[in-house]
């Protein structure tokens, strides 16, 4: 028996959108990606191209959301086919988030001083390079239907409040030196939560794919790291 | 979970030497509706040709193993068919009125069957049958005009009209919609909606569509067997068997 529909048009179209949202996801990366960057290296050269990026992937979403109508209303998709259009939905969404996100965090580039010390950005770089790569893994586990993958970067959100967590209190501490760098260390502190956020909607993928390829939610409630129980 | 009502256990059905149905094992629950999806010639009609032994009728029909209602065995040689029929209702895949008045296309049965022996009992019959049908503001004025003089969709449900008149447990549907408009359709399925409150309902239907809407529980048919059968819900979201989920996403070859 094939593995491929009957009506070709149908399979042309789903193929479509699991294309789409890859294209969607990898410009999400590096947007995210640029967006870290910019802040560590407080490169405001590049801040308005990380904004301008930001419509690309809006412009994406808006792409995929006419997709999934279409595909509802002339295909009526059934199991694994209605699985993956409405996660498509769903992950489309959360990627967009994280975009916005990333946009926001380029903004808070402008008004940072060009002489921070390395010590405040260390755990922010950490904590960047960590959220990336659950980035990575979790648009991988949806590339790979990799259920065991994708449940993997669902728990290891864990560490990603962690290192908010410490993230957090470094700035807190330099800002505790001197009240004049209050107006600066506000916006990394939103930095620092907007890349917290931007790990919850990696977790929402997370879930996504594997409702995707089980049919089935995560059972119980993911593990949660410090930032968010106190 | 509602009660069993129909039971069928290694139920094999040969026509001649071609056998149709291989050891069938299904349950349908009371006042519920099962539908039947699979590929034309799986065994669906089939299977629910036993229930009200409509096989009979094909002299070189054979059936083996065991179907049950409410613990009788249908099967039974001595069982009284017509009996039996009375219980088990039937509407087919195209309208099929007697060439007779609204009126007497509902009284014929309960007058073969000995009910409703004078004419206002009779009326009640009808009145109520039409009514449960969704039928009777549509042609209450008009009983004594033809059964065939109405539009496909009406015609449709004088005949559920027509197999509800003498009161049945079970209603089988063949594919009761599929020549009917999207309209028509629709009032079938309410109907369908509200008549399983009262009977046990099975429905063969081509429409995944029309399963997911109409029935609780589906069962999936694949030359002859029964492939996979479950909530309706988990069928089309999430099917155990990838059978299932090749016919149901159009995979199939």
């Amino acid at each position: 028996m094939s593995n491929e529909h009957t009506v070709k048009s149908y399979e042309e179209e789903l193929q479509f959108l699991k294309d789409s949202l890859i294209k969607m996801g990898s410009l999400t990366e590096s947007q995210l990606s640029d967006a870290m960057d910019a802040v560590i290296k407080v490169d405001k050269d590049s801040i308005d191209k990380i904004i301008k990026s930001d419509e690309e992937i809006n412009k994406f979403r808006s792409k995929i959301d006419t997709q999934i109508m279409n595909l509802l209303v002339k295909r009526a998709p059934m199991a694994i086919d209605l699985r993956e259009t409405i996660s498509s939905l769903k992950i489309s969404q959360d990627l967009e988030r994280i975009g916005d996100l990333s946009k926001s965090n380029a903004k808070k580039v402008k008004p940072l001083p060009l002489d921070l010390p390395d010590e405040l950005l260390g755990n922010l770089k950490r904590l960047g390079e960590l959220v990336m790569k659950q980035l990575t893994e979790v648009l991988d586990s949806y590339v790979n239907k990799n259920f065991d993958k994708a449940k993997e970067v669902w728990e290891k959100d864990e560490q990603v409040d962690d290192l908010t967590y410490i993230a957090m209190e470094s700035v807190i501490d330099f800002l505790s030196k001197d009240k004049k760098n209050l107006d600066f260390s506000t916006h990394l502190i939103f930095a620092t939560k907007n890349l917290e956020r931007a790990g919850d909607h990696i977790t929402n993928i997370a879930e996504t794919v594997c409702y995707l390829v089980k049919g089935e939610y995560l059972k119980g409630s993911r593990p949660k790291g410090k930032v968010i129980q106190e | 979970m509602n009660n069993i009502k129909i039971k069928s256990k290694n139920l094999n059905v040969y026509y001649g030497n071609k056998q149709a149905l291989f050891d069938v094992n299904l349950d349908l629950n009371e006042k519920e509706v099962t539908a039947l999806i699979g590929p034309s010639g799986c065994g669906k009609s089939t299977f629910i040709r036993c229930i009200n032994r409509m096989n009979d009728v094909i002299d070189i029909c054979k059936v083996t193993g065991n179907i049950e209602m409410d613990g009788m065995n249908i099967n039974d040689k001595d069982l009284d068919v017509v009996s039996l029929r009375e219980r088990v209702g039937m509407v087919f895949q195209k309208p099929n009125p007697f060439p007779k008045s609204i009126y007497d296309n509902i009284s014929y049965g309960p007058k073969i069957h000995g009910k409703g022996e004078t004419k206002s009992e009779l009326d009640q019959i009808v009145e109520n049958s039409l009514k449960k049908s969704a039928l009777w503001e549509e042609v209450k004025d008009r009983l004594d005009e033809p059964g065939t003089s109405l539009s496909g969709g009406q015609q449709q449900r004088l005949c559920i009209a027509r197999a509800i008149s003498v009161n049945p447990e079970v209603i089988l549907m063949d594919e009761p919609c599929s020549a009917l408009d999207p309209i028509a359709t629709a009032k079938i399925e309410e109907l369908i909606d509200e008549l399983k409150k009262t009977y046990t309902i099975v429905i063969v239907t081509h429409s995944m569509a029309q399963a997911v809407r109409v029935s609780q529980k589906t069962g999936f048919f694949h030359l002859g067997k029964l492939i996979e059968v479950g909530k309706t819900e988990k069928i089309f979201k999430n099917p155990d068997n990838k059978m299932t989920q090749d016919y149901i996403t159009g995979r199939f070859g």
